[in-house]
């Protein structure tokens, strides 16, 4: 093996399986918990075009708003704490890499999240404490805000704010996006510059597919399915529509799908990108479920949402970073007989998935 | 025991050994006369000469060696510094309108040291006088810290020690910041001197003979 393969850095795949209808189904829950999600792709083999109940709830999704030079302080706003205790939204600054600028997230369970450089922390002021992925020299400090807790007026409040809007006066990119309580961002974002933006629909056809033969009970592939490891790597080649032939001829690509395997005549392929909320997904879930519910040539479709690659968090509030990619994405496998797999995945600078 | 030697002799016992005590004074006559019979002829200097005892020295002798008067250090030591408590504010003392009137001397001092501070001055210049400057009475502001909690107080400068800065804050509270790991920010008129405390640990009396080299950035 070559010297560079050898050093890979480590990733870390958490696979589940469960059933839909069994009560204590953690589907939702792990869903509901990634917060920061930026792309959506869904496989469905044996379809032509996408279907009218599907292609409804995609075209359905929340919008989420693109707001240029916010300053942070904004958020100590009365109107923003109140947002906040009512039900809260999600935030995340654009174009701001997590392993080189600073960047700030907010989460609807109160929480402001900064992830700053060694700079912007000694100069800002707010106790934080070291990011869990240096490794000789801290570099990277995470300050986390509990806005749910502030009150106005107090010495805390007053500190924070001090240190926001003077000490280091934050401004950056935002895109935001409701979290399905009675939060109305239109409201909120009335005095700044903001521009609505729709999550965009991709679909494609893909002719003559390979496609490995699932078994719903065999999730780690013993008894002749394919493997976790072996199925993802699949999903991607398709998704990158890298050619699956084993073709000897082929000069890009020698892989192989994985045996057992069947032939396809047609599948489609849809992608999503934009900050798509948790619930949103949840809602795409119930739907694919009816989906397969109705009896069809389709044994399983496969949903990916991938998690935004400078986000501050993966899961719930642990911290992510980015190493040589910044990959926290999990993807379900839902089969007729309302089974799913759920597998998980992070790249180095990530704590284990729930 | 020595009253049974100078006691006289019970007369059973007389009888028995045949002699006879004398009474008082001619026993007196007899022993002194007894006594200067049996010195030898010798003149009285020289009796009391043998009498002198004198000790003979066998091994080595060493002389001793009268130790200089041991001249005490004027001023305090440390423990008593400590004792008196000389340098430690007391709670009415402490008050930021007193030192007020420090600071208004201390920016005259500066202005005279910096020759007056032109807008047109070159820093460098500046920045050599100020090396060597007293800094008691100045603003002092933290401005970047490795320690995010003293980020942002300010106040005038009561005491420099070696290794902290004791300042008094507007709200009359009297903090101590460590020099290491901070930059403090010093205001004069309209210049603005930062001061990496990490290479300042020294006395204030010591650092006007210190030579600083010059770096290019520092980092905390």
């Amino acid at each position: 093996m070559s010297p560079e393969l050898e050093q890979c850095p480590r990733s870390l795949l958490v696979c589940e399986k469960g059933n839909f209808k069994n009560e204590k189904s953690r589907h939702e829950s792990q869903a509901l918990k990634h917060s920061f999600n930026c792309r959506i792709s869904l496989l469905i083999p044996e379809c032509g075009r996408l279907p009218v109940m599907l292609e409804k709830v995609l075209s359905n999704f929340s919008s989420y708003f693109h707001v240029q030079d916010f300053p942070v302080s904004t958020f100590l706003e009365e109107k923003w704490l109140d947002a906040v205790k009512k039900g809260g939204f999600y935030a995340l600054s654009s174009k701001t890499r997590i392993d080189e600028d600073n960047v700030v997230a907010v989460l609807p369970s109160g929480q402001l999240i900064l992830s700053l450089d060694k700079d912007t922390y000694e100069q800002l002021g707010l106790e934080g404490r070291p990011s869990q992925y240096s490794h000789r020299k801290t570099v990277r400090h995470i300050v986390t805000v509990d806005l749910k807790s502030l009150v106005l007026g107090t010495k805390k409040y007053q500190r924070v704010l001090l240190c926001l809007k003077e000490r280091v006066p934050l401004k950056t990119d935002f895109l935001f996006t409701a979290a399905g309580g009675a939060v109305s961002l239109l409201d909120l974002l009335s005095k700044q510059l903001y521009e609505e933006c729709r999550p965009a629909l991709h679909c494609r056809t893909l002719q003559d597919l390979l496609c490995p033969s699932l078994i719903p009970s065999d999730l780690k592939g013993e008894s002749g399915s394919v493997t976790p490891t072996q199925f993802l790597e699949w999903l991607g080649a398709v998704s990158l529509s890298i050619s699956c032939d084993n073709q000897a001829t082929s000069f890009l690509s020698t892989y192989a799908c994985p045996e057992p395997q069947s032939s396809v005549s047609q599948a489609l392929l849809c992608t999503v990108t934009g900050l798509i909320s948790p619930q949103d997904v949840c809602k795409l879930l119930t739907e694919i479920r009816r989906y397969l519910d109705e009896p069809k040539l389709t044994s399983w479709v496969s949903l990916t949402v991938h998690g935004c690659a400078d986000s501050p968090v993966s899961w719930g509030s642990a911290e992510h970073g980015f190493h040589k990619g910044g990959e926290n994405f999990y993807n379900f496998v839902c089969f007729q007989n309302q089974d799913y797999w759920l597998h998980m995945a992070t790249g180095a600078k990530d704590a284990c998935p729930p | 025991m020595a009253e049974a030697a100078f006691s006289s002799i019970p007369p059973e016992d007389g009888k028995l050994l045949g002699v006879q005590s004398q009474p008082g004074t001619a026993a007196e006559k007899f022993t002194n006369a007894f006594l200067k019979s049996s010195l030898p002829q010798l003149k009285g200097e020289e009796i009391e000469s043998m009498m002198l005892r004198q000790a003979v020295i066998l091994q080595y002798a060493r002389p001793n060696r009268t130790r200089g008067k041991k001249t005490k250090a004027k001023g305090l030591n440390a423990k008593e510094r400590r004792e008196l408590k000389v340098f430690q504010l007391k709670p009415e003392h402490q008050k930021y309108e007193l030192f007020l009137p420090l600071h208004e001397l201390w920016k005259q001092y500066i202005i005279d040291l910096c020759n007056g501070l032109k807008p047109g001055s070159n820093p460098q210049t500046i920045q050599q006088k100020l090396l060597k400057a007293d800094f008691h009475g100045a603003v002092l502001t933290v401005v970047r810290s490795k320690c995010p909690s003293y980020v942002g107080t300010t106040g005038i400068l009561v005491q420099e020690l070696k290794h902290v800065f004791k300042i008094i804050t507007k709200e009359d509270r009297l903090k101590t910041i460590p020099k290491r790991n901070s930059v403090f920010s010093v205001e004069i008129g309209d210049f603005v001197t930062h001061i990496y405390g990490s290479k300042f640990e020294l006395r204030s009396s010591e650092r006007s003979a210190k030579k600083f080299k010059v770096r290019g950035t520092i980092d905390l």
